[in-house]
């Protein structure tokens, strides 16, 4: 039997949930040699900004409990090469991508959507980058402004026709109310969550492990936070909502789909499995044979709230 | 045309303590041996699950046929949990990564310089390429290589140990110095792999003579394949991938 995995998000139809966070899964062709991009519902690019970076000093990452700490500082050769050298790229493979921009102000932001409504043949939705720890001016200490924050995400929507995720840290502030203030922006979705802030100390040197005294932490570590986000937002707001924070396996998957998440974006397992979106994939398919599931909008949002024994918390 | 790369479940064939300083560990895999530079590395997933999280960079030590060893130092956690698994236990591996040093040189003389990590792809060069000297500096004799993993190597070995222990007192560029001295420095080519600060005495030397030469220089990493950007290189061209564009750089290019 063929388990049904399309994902229908607005306008854009995906062949399955899975994709991958912004940054885990390099520029291009980096994880080809070891998975088979088609088979990915969507790619998430790493983060571009209009002008190059060449991000933090090293080390930028340390391992943590589950999980590592990383200070990259959004490193990418910034929106011209991008265009020149890696949509090309892209639009040979023919897989739905999902571009991460981030601006240090509201008009870079103006600029990147402007510049990607441009490549709507082969770019499907933006994902605006409000949260990246790592990048005093253009991350989490700059948009704590919420005002600009709103500017920014209203700068995007305004300038594309694209589908438009806004990507939320906790490190925001509260979630929900942020979400519901950028959600009134017109944007078409959310992205939930990225890193959280971290920190390690070397006990020899007295120093951070980072050339940063702070990091963002990611893998399984954040994983149960991001999943209530998730399904709070969802419940919520009932929008679609690309869920990313320690996903590495199967059941982590399920979990995510259950309370509502639409697409899944492995992050940080890449790093440890270079085949973990395949073998997510996989077990999703083999779990809703399983269950006799025809479709996965059976098991989307399937999730049985505690004070509501037995309903369901689906829109 | 995508390049299929690999990542394997391999058993250990052997993993135990060889002296005061290295564990070696063997395995065997068609797949991971194929194509094999010296210098190039392994990603090593050490156990299942979360703990430890990331794999672990280990560089080649020898490829016999599809034979594989590997030398390594316990130096933090990974590696102490590595050094308990015993003969059988699966580690799933990824290789080989990154590029290697260069095995031709025309008609140089070469000169391996290494120091504690940095022996094993050195002496694996040493195996596979004509070689005329291996220094190998270490703090104390206890630490030095046992002499038997160094038989097939034909090159002059000097070691030098930081407490006279063992060979020359103090540190490996005394040696390198005695060689580059008074001599033509076109004749030469050096290639080292250890410590950073080793390394950098080695370049600051090859700068002063005028030879030149090849430096593995790695960071921490996270990926191993060039994806995370956790382990860049300064270099005169631009910030640079240890795992992917190095760990090898050739001396002009690093940035030190």
């Amino acid at each position: 039997m063929k388990i049904d995995l399309t994902t229908r998000i607005k306008t854009l139809t995906l062949k399955n949930p899975i994709t991958v966070a912004s940054g885990t899964f390099g520029t291009t062709d980096e994880y080809a040699g070891y998975v088979d991009y088609k088979k990915l519902g969507a790619i998430i690019t790493k983060t571009i900004t209009v002008k190059p970076r060449a991000g933090n000093p090293m080390p930028r990452i340390c391992e943590t409990a589950a999980g590592m700490l990383n200070a990259i500082g959004l490193q990418n050769k910034g929106l011209e090469d991008f265009l020149e050298h890696k949509i090309p790229y892209f639009k040979k493979l023919g897989v739905p991508l999902i571009v991460s921009i981030a601006g240090e102000t509201t008009e870079e932001f103006a600029k990147l959507a402007k510049a990607f409504e441009g490549q709507r043949d082969v770019v499907n939705a933006l994902e605006i980058n409000l949260s990246c720890p790592n990048v005093e001016a253009g991350g989490v200490n700059f948009m704590k402004k919420q005002e600009r924050i709103l500017e920014a995400v209203k700068a995007v929507h305004d300038g594309t026709r694209l589908l438009t995720f806004a990507k939320l840290s906790p490190e925001l502030g509260d979630v929900l109310a942020i979400a519901e203030q950028i959600l009134k922006q017109g944007v078409d979705g959310l992205s939930v969550i990225n890193t959280l802030r971290g920190m390690a100390v070397n006990i020899g040197s007295r120093r951070s492990k980072l050339a940063k005294d702070f990091g963002g932490l990611s893998g399984p570590a954040i994983k149960p936070v991001a999943l209530r986000y998730v399904y709070q937002v969802k419940k919520e707001f009932q929008v679609p909502v690309i869920a990313s924070g320690g996903i590495s396996s199967v059941k982590d998957a399920l979990e995510f789909l259950i309370v509502g998440a639409d697409l899944l974006a492995v992050g940080t397992a890449n790093f440890v499995e270079p085949a973990a979106t395949r073998e997510i994939l996989n077990g999703i398919e083999a779990f809703c044979r399983r269950e006799r599931l025809k479709s996965l909008d059976e098991l989307r949002g399937s999730y049985k709230p505690a004070e509501e024994k037995g309903s369901g918390c689906k829109s | 045309m995508t390049v299929k790369k690999f990542d394997e479940k391999v058993s250990l064939l052997e993993n135990r303590k060889i002296n005061g300083k290295y564990y070696k560990m063997i395995f065997s895999s068609a797949m991971l041996s194929k194509n094999v530079r010296p210098g190039q590395f392994l990603q090593v997933r050490i156990n299942e699950g979360q703990d430890p999280y990331l794999r672990r960079p280990f560089s080649y030590y020898r490829v016999m046929g599809q034979r594989i060893e590997v030398l390594y130092e316990v130096l933090g956690y990974g590696t102490q949990v590595l050094c308990q698994k015993k003969k059988g236990e699966v580690l799933k591996v990824m290789g080989p990564l990154g590029k290697g040093f260069s095995g031709a040189i025309g008609k140089k003389k070469r000169i391996l310089v290494a120091g504690g990590v940095g022996v094993p792809p050195l002496v694996f060069l040493a195996e596979k390429y004509s070689t005329d000297y291996l220094l190998i500096g270490t703090k104390s004799k206890a630490e030095l290589l046992p002499k038997s993993e160094l038989k097939k190597v034909r090159a002059k070995v000097l070691c030098s140990t930081e407490d006279g222990s063992y060979g020359t007192e103090g540190r490996v560029t005394l040696l390198l110095e005695k060689i580059l001295k008074d001599r033509h420095p076109e004749e030469f080519f050096i290639q080292t792999c250890g410590p950073k600060p080793m390394m950098e005495a080695v370049i600051a030397l090859a700068c002063k003579y005028g030879v030149e030469g090849e430096a593995s220089w790695d960071e921490s990493m996270a990926c191993g394949v060039g994806a995370c950007l956790g382990c860049m290189v300064k270099t005169k061209t631009g910030l640079k991938r240890a795992c992917a564009d190095g760990p090898v750089f050739s001396f002009e290019d690093l940035d030190l």
